[in-house]
């Protein structure tokens, strides 16, 4: 009954293989063509292995490669994994395939937070300036989302999701007031960061995001199983004996600061969080300790694919990443979409 | 059938002064006090809206109590934690709707969850279980399509599997035949009658009252707030019990073939109103 010409056991193998492939794929092109070839000569130069050494790597290439394409990629990877899982989370949480990683309000705080890093002229002192004061508005979004919703100690989906929509627009009407009294080249500023991208990312962001995001996807492995109860709904996961409210919480605090730490160092990048996790399900069913790792390396291998393709469609202007991922994504999706009604029909 | 290997005077559910409702000061159920024993078929009946499924959930922990105390096992319920209370009672609630393209088999395997500790996956005989569950439930060919692709009374023997596969003492059920076809809906209730004679306890809400009167050991009848009668199915559905409770009158037959009990509701008296109503409906009044 379910979609995909793949068997089962070959899907998390395939999506592996698209996972490195991707990732070198990324490193090679742009500007300076890398070969593979010199990727792997330079990993093994600067690892200190005795491999590939007859190969010539010219300075440029390992400088770009080790200082630029290396950092971006990783933080690709990282942020297409975080909003994968965290989207399957998410949806789980709520019960609700339309709920998106943003959905408690994450993505409006973090952009009162760079509006306000920028207004103030944080953004010039240092690199992280920006990615941490977007972390900060998140997180404190977030909690104030949570305790808008909540009542008696517990907390109904229901309040939480509207919660999260008003207190979405309040935020969006701040950022907009903060914009206003801004000058254009300040306004620019943050409209490139809101459209979400990966260039010019540094190791410092590699190190800023490495914690949370992969810290936030083990946590959120190790409860797959628990995902499938609570999916099912309140009754129905009480009713075999689970703690709801306390996995519920922990759930979406963990999905909700992987999703933070990833709009932080990398903008806002829709569409990988809803999308993702719907393609994957369609793929290899709902069945969180499949569809888990299967977003994962899913979202990984697509922020990571739209990004090199939009360094190179349209050479030499950079596309960025969040505009690519929507170009790209919606046809595969729709088309997904329809092939899986035609087969439940 | 008859193998009881079990005390039937051991009393596994203990219910006293219960109040039962969703807001305080707005009862639905006052001062309920009954007990089960152990291989009994209570079937909790009534008319619509007058609390049995309130009862259920609250007998069930998913609604807190108003006042009194519930008792599962000899254990008062509101010290058990949420997994020990679910390895005593399994619940099967009404109308319940099953998202995201679940399988039979994934369904029925959560069952099992209340046996694992958080870190640990479901073993061989976990699956041994859920599998012989299905196959006794008779859904065992149907183990990987997706439940909200099944039929009503697929559906309903796939959820039945899943609270068996939570291999608890007591089963809660919350209408488990409502809607179904008459060979399903007679099968759910043989289910339960087979379990029970085997040493399992089962509560459920019924609204087929000839087919609870047939397969129940004991009935309750709920209503005005409380319940108003509780005994063997015989004195329960009488006549006067029945006409009262759903405030219609209502006849209670033997038949005479089978010697089962039949219900009948007799029409309220007619003053010529209908007829007019009737001439309306239909569009053949005067322009």
């Amino acid at each position: 009954m379910r979609l995909g010409n793949l068997p089962n056991a070959l899907v998390l193998p395939v999506l592996t293989v698209a996972f490195i492939g991707v990732s070198f794929l990324s490193m090679s092109c742009g500007q300076v063509d890398i070969p593979t070839e010199n990727i792997l000569a330079t990993f093994c130069r600067a690892t200190g292995l005795p491999f590939l050494s007859e190969v010539p790597v010219t300075s440029v290439q390992e400088a770009v490669l080790l200082h630029i394409r290396l950092p971006r990629t990783l933080v690709g990877l990282m942020v297409g994994a975080g909003l994968g899982t965290s989207g399957v989370v998410m949806q789980g949480i709520f019960s609700n395939p339309l709920a998106d990683p943003g959905v408690i309000g994450v993505s409006s705080g973090a952009a009162v937070g760079a509006v306000t890093a920028i207004a103030f002229g944080l953004s010039e002192t240092s690199l992280l300036a920006l990615p941490i004061s977007a972390l900060c508005g998140a997180l404190a979004t977030m909690t104030l989302t949570v305790f808008l919703a909540m009542r008696h100690g517990k907390i109904p989906m229901m309040t939480l999701l509207l919660a999260g929509v008003v207190v979405g627009m309040l935020l969006g009407a701040v950022t907009a007031g903060i914009l206003t009294v801004l000058n254009e080249q300040l306004i620019h500023q943050y409209l490139f960061w809101t459209i979400g991208g990966l260039d010019y990312r540094r190791w410092d962001h590699v190190a800023l995001g490495v914690g949370p995001i992969l810290g936030g996807i083990a946590v959120m492995l190790l409860m797959a199983r628990h995902l499938n109860i609570l999916v099912l709904g309140d009754v129905e996961a009480r009713a075999v004996g689970m703690p709801v409210a306390r996995y519920r919480l922990g759930l979406l605090a963990v999905a909700s600061l992987v999703t933070a730490t990833g709009v932080c160092i990398s903008g806002n990048i829709g569409f990988v969080g809803l999308v993702v996790p719907h393609m994957m399900r369609l793929i290899v069913g709902p069945d969180h300790r499949r569809l888990l790792p299967a977003s994962l390396l899913a979202g990984g291998t697509f922020l990571v694919f739209c990004d090199a393709v939009g360094r190179v469609i349209a050479y030499p202007i950079e596309v960025r990443v969040g505009i690519m991922t929507a170009f790209i994504g919606t046809p595969y999706f729709l088309w997904l979409l329809r092939r899986s009604r035609n087969k439940m029909q | 059938m008859e193998r009881r290997t079990f005390d039937m005077s051991d009393e596994v559910l203990v219910v006293e002064g219960l109040s039962a409702g969703y807001h305080k000061n707005q009862n639905i159920l006052t001062d309920v006090s009954f007990a089960v024993r152990q291989g009994e078929m209570v079937g909790l009946i009534g008319p619509n809206g007058a609390g049995k499924s309130t009862l259920l959930k609250t007998l069930r922990g998913l609604l807190e109590p108003l006042s009194g105390s519930v008792e599962i096992g000899g254990r008062e319920t509101s010290k058990l934690s949420s997994r020990e209370f679910a390895r005593q009672v399994a619940y099967l609630q009404q109308n319940i709707e099953i998202s995201f393209g679940y399988s039979a088999r994934e369904i029925v395997m959560t069952g099992r969850y209340p046996h694992l500790h958080w870190w640990e996956k479901e073993s061989d005989k976990d699956a041994q279980i859920a599998d012989a569950c299905m196959a006794y439930t008779g859904v065992d060919d149907l183990t990987e399509r997706p439940v909200h692709m099944m039929s009503g009374g697929q559906r309903q023997r796939v959820l039945l599997a899943k609270v068996l596969a939570q291999q608890t003492p007591l089963l809660f059920l919350d209408e488990p035949a409502t809607g179904l076809d008459i060979f399903y809906q007679e099968e759910i209730f043989r289910f339960c009658r087979e379990l029970c004679d085997r040493g399992k306890t089962v509560l459920m809400v019924v609204h087929e009252l000839s087919l609870a009167s047939k397969f129940c050991s004991r009935l309750m009848l709920v209503g005005e707030g409380r319940i108003i009668s509780d005994g063997p199915p015989s004195a329960v559905m009488t006549s006067e019990n029945l006409s009262r409770c759903y405030g219609v009158p209502v006849r209670v037959v033997q038949n005479p073939t089978t010697g089962s009990l039949e219900v009948f509701t007799e029409p309220p008296p007619d003053n010529g109103r209908h007829a007019l109503l009737l001439d309306t409906i239909l569009g053949r009044g005067e322009a």
